[in-house]
């Protein structure tokens, strides 16, 4: 193990050297000059990190160049994201933007050292998720319309349980509490695990999480699903009815693509497009990503940027409303 | 259980498990085998090793390093009066006195059948009382976990060796430093100074590589090399008849004293090994014998020690409650793989936990396959001049902690944390304390907010709610014992007669 990972550090540290000695500019018919380097913004062995991996070690050998992921966790996923930021736009760098560092992170992070439009180009979009709002079997509410009930008799009694501050579900649930006219408490853990332990053991009634994540308590029946956040209901839990055709305004999915920095030439880009758009057809991929929960997306770079721009445009006023803000 | 267990056996006894488990004993015992290297130095040493593999792996590894840097230590203790740690000391006693009467070899078969026994005893008291107090764990809320955490703190920094208040200014400093970076409930940064590096807090693996294997290496570097025991001969790697006969039950005793103290916040096996040593000097029929060679003297207290090794995980699997120092590496370790120790656990990661257990009883079994016929190996790599071992050791570390992150500012922070802890060991505070509270700190604090957070604010939930009010109860009669004069000399008594 620790003998594949030496190799592979040596192979970075060479393709680092290469990309230095090469000629700045670059010509699209000669890249890639060496490995590329795939900024995974987030701790390694997590979903992301895995679906980062599947799609980074199928983008090698259709390059002609190992990809390796390089975890750079912290900081809401901002930390490898400002690295990625201030690479060379040589096409030898890529990243994993995703919702937390470029949706999210522009408005919550004051002092942020990256501008997600700006100083990236988005390349493809390669999976989203829903969210579920789930809660204790042994809370009273059995929809949507029994949560605003409860809410409203007895005002500012009901808390609700995430991940953590900041995170994309506790922005969710304040995008359902504006959008029902309700105030929810948020309690706020430490990743999505403790949150849930708590939420089954009824310590918290009502919880946000990915629905990915959360999938296997619903079959359990150890919580009990009240809506997910797609724009249609999840074809794993048909049953489950969406905030929008319950009458609530919200649709919200957890995203990632592959992005670089600002400046990457344009044939580049369109290749690895199309590159990862194939890769995310092979079947292997698809059920891979089904079983971690991740739906696939077919996107354009024009569509990714697209989509990244509006997203951020979606959650900044959530932001500010939920008063959080990180210098 | 049985069902259980047999499920983790099949989880521990793959391929990658086993050698995990092989190759973590033997490394845990090549570095604990360094004199004055005992384990919680060596875990923190070899934490990096396990950052690529999967969890399950990683934990059973750890968990065999613990082994292996604990009856490596025994090693040097017997053979050159040099004990890595607190429980070593008592080994010391008899073990090298045993050692200078020609007696190393049954000396050291004693402390590895004895460790193996326990070892297995206390396994199985682990699969029984897990799922238990797992069962409890689930009813605790918030305000119960703070006020276990609480009594956690309060009781390790009275039972730790040393004075009283530098244990609790360290384990208050540690606090201090495990709430460095983002804010659970609101997102801010704390004691950040704008470094991003920071605002995910100080990493817990470059603090615990610096503080105790760093630090550890440069304190060994001031002492001048000792080569006596290299003239001690070995023969004889097993039991007589008579042995067997003296040592059955101070096994049996030290195993048993080993299993309860383990369990204990704050136990482990520095009490476990004393407490086992002090009780069979009392009720021996070899009293005279001790401290000139008892071979009793050195099979109770490593029986002990080795069953709380065991038993020290009964809190840390059940609860996600670190007792001792090593128990919050081992928090750690599991954190850097995304794994948020708890009651959850036992369900959530079944492999791991029945896989870990399986592994304790395997790594065990390896303990006395690696020691007894390997010896001469291990006293050869004493021979090994400490110029050449160090460096390598710390090229290593320096390795290890970069590739957590692929971040110098954690080498950084290693360094730093390095010569702390030198200073620290320097002035007589103990950084043991300053470990469990940089693991308990941030957990407290985000149990108390989340308690007062869903009580609205009113503080009397903590005595409402009968979990948390006996914690409490019990943490305010610690604090009391402690204050004792009386109870207070009997402890140091302990501590210095042992």
């Amino acid at each position: 193990m620790s003998e594949r990972i030496r190799l592979a550090r040596r192979t970075v540290l060479t393709g680092l050297g290469a990309a230095l000695a090469a000629p700045a500019t670059l010509r699209a018919q000669s890249w890639p000059t060496g490995p590329i380097r795939l900024i995974v913004p987030f701790a390694p062995g997590g979903t992301t990190d895995v679906m980062a991996r599947l799609v980074g070690d199928r983008l090698g050998p259709r390059l002609g160049q190992p990809v390796i992921a390089e975890n750079r966790a912290g900081a809401g996923a901002t930390v490898g994201s400002t690295i990625a930021a201030q690479a060379a736009p040589d096409g030898q760098t890529l990243v994993m933007s995703n919702i937390a560092s470029h949706g999210i992170a522009p408005t919550l992070y004051r002092n942020i050292r990256y501008d997600a439009m700006r100083d990236f180009v988005h390349i493809a979009l390669v999976t989203r998720n829903p969210s579920a709002m789930v809660c204790n079997p042994g809370f009273a509410a059995r929809s949507l319309a029994d949560v605003v009930r409860i809410a409203k008799e007895k005002p500012g009694s009901l808390d609700f349980a995430t991940s953590g501050a900041g995170s994309s579900n506790h922005l969710l649930g304040l995008r359902f509490a504006m959008a029902a006219g309700i105030t929810l408490n948020h309690v706020p853990y430490r990743g999505a695990g403790p949150a849930m332990t708590d939420t089954i053991a009824g310590v918290v009634p009502i919880m946000f999480d990915g629905l990915p994540s959360a999938s296997g308590h619903i079959r359990a029946e150890r919580v009990r699903l009240l809506a997910t956040s797609g724009a249609e209901r999840s074809p794993a839990f048909p049953d489950a009815p969406t905030f929008k055709e319950s009458g609530f305004d919200v649709v919200s999915y957890q995203w990632f693509g592959i992005s670089a920095p600002a400046g990457t030439p344009a044939a580049i880009v369109d290749r690895l497009n199309r590159e990862i758009r194939e890769i995310l057809k092979d079947p292997e991929v698809v059920a891979r990503f089904d079983q971690l929960g991740g739906g696939i997306v077919d996107m354009t770079p024009e569509q990714y940027s697209a989509f990244v721009a509006e997203e951020i445009a979606v959650w900044a006023p959530v932001v500010r409303a939920s008063g959080a803000t990180v210098e | 259980m049985l069902e259980n267990l047999l499920y983790g056996f099949t989880v521990a006894a793959t391929f990658q498990n086993l050698s995990a488990c092989f190759i973590g004993a033997l490394l845990g015992t090549a570095i604990g085998v360094l004199p004055g290297i005992g384990p919680v130095a060596t875990i923190s040493l070899l934490l990096p090793l396990t950052f690529g593999m999967p969890p399950t792996t990683a934990i059973i590894m750890l968990a065999g390093i613990y082994y292996g840097a604990q009856y490596g230590g025994s090693t040097t203790s017997i053979l050159m009066n040099l004990p890595g740690e607190v429980s070593s000391v008592i080994t010391t006693l008899d073990g090298y006195q045993m050692a200078k009467n020609g007696q190393a070899g049954p000396a050291l078969a004693v402390a590895a059948i004895g460790s193996f026994i326990a070892g297995c005893t206390a396994t199985i008291l682990v699969a029984a009382l897990g799922p238990l107090l797992t069962a409890v764990a689930l009813s605790f809320g918030p305000a119960d976990y703070f006020s276990l955490m609480l009594l956690g703190l309060i009781v390790s920094a009275v039972l730790s060796e040393g004075n009283v208040v530098k244990s609790i200014g360290m384990m208050v400093a540690g606090v201090g430093l495990g709430l460095v970076g983002t804010d659970v409930q609101t997102g801010q940064q704390r004691f950040t100074f704008d470094i991003p590096e920071l605002s995910d807090g100080i990493g817990f693996a470059p603090m615990a590589m610096g503080m105790f294997g760093i630090a550890e290496i440069i304190r060994n570097l001031e002492m001048p090399e000792v080569r006596e025991a290299l003239k001690t001969r070995i023969s004889r790697l097993w039991l007589t008849r008579d042995e067997w006969k003296r040592v059955a039950a101070p096994i049996a005793r030290g195993t048993t004293l080993g299993s309860i103290v383990g369990i204990l916040p704050g136990g482990g096996a520095a009490l476990s090994s004393m407490g086992a040593y002090t009780l069979e000097r009392r009720i021996s029929r070899n009293k005279h014998l001790f401290g000139k060679g008892a071979i009793e003297g050195v099979a109770a207290p490593e029986s002990a020690n080795n069953a709380a090794a065991q038993t020290s995980f009964i809190p840390l699997l059940t609860l996600g409650i670190p007792a001792n120092a090593v128990m919050a590496l081992m928090v750690g370790a599991l954190i850097i793989q995304g794994i948020q120790p708890g009651p959850r656990m036992i369900e959530a990661q079944p492999d791991l936990f029945w896989g870990l257990i399986a592994s304790m009883w395997l790594g065990n079994l390896m303990l006395v396959i690696i020691n007894l016929p390997m010896i001469g190996m291990w006293v050869r790599l004493l021979k090994v001049p400490y110029d050449l071992m160090y460096p390598a050791i710390l090229i290593f570390c320096a390795i290890g902690v970069y590739s957590l992150n692929n971040n110098s500012f954690d080498v950084y922070v290693t360094v730093v944390f390095g010569f702390l802890g030198y200073l620290f060991s320097k002035i007589g505070c103990p950084p043991a304390p300053m470990l469990i509270g940089f693991v308990l700190g941030p957990m407290m604090e985000e149990h108390l907010r989340r308690a007062m957070l869903l009580s609205r604010g009113n503080p009397m939930v903590f005595i409402e709610r009968p979990i948390s009010a006996s914690l409490l109860a019990l943490a305010v009669i610690a604090v009391v014992a402690m204050a004792l004069p009386s109870i207070r000399k009997g402890k140091d008594e302990a501590l210095a007669g042992g």
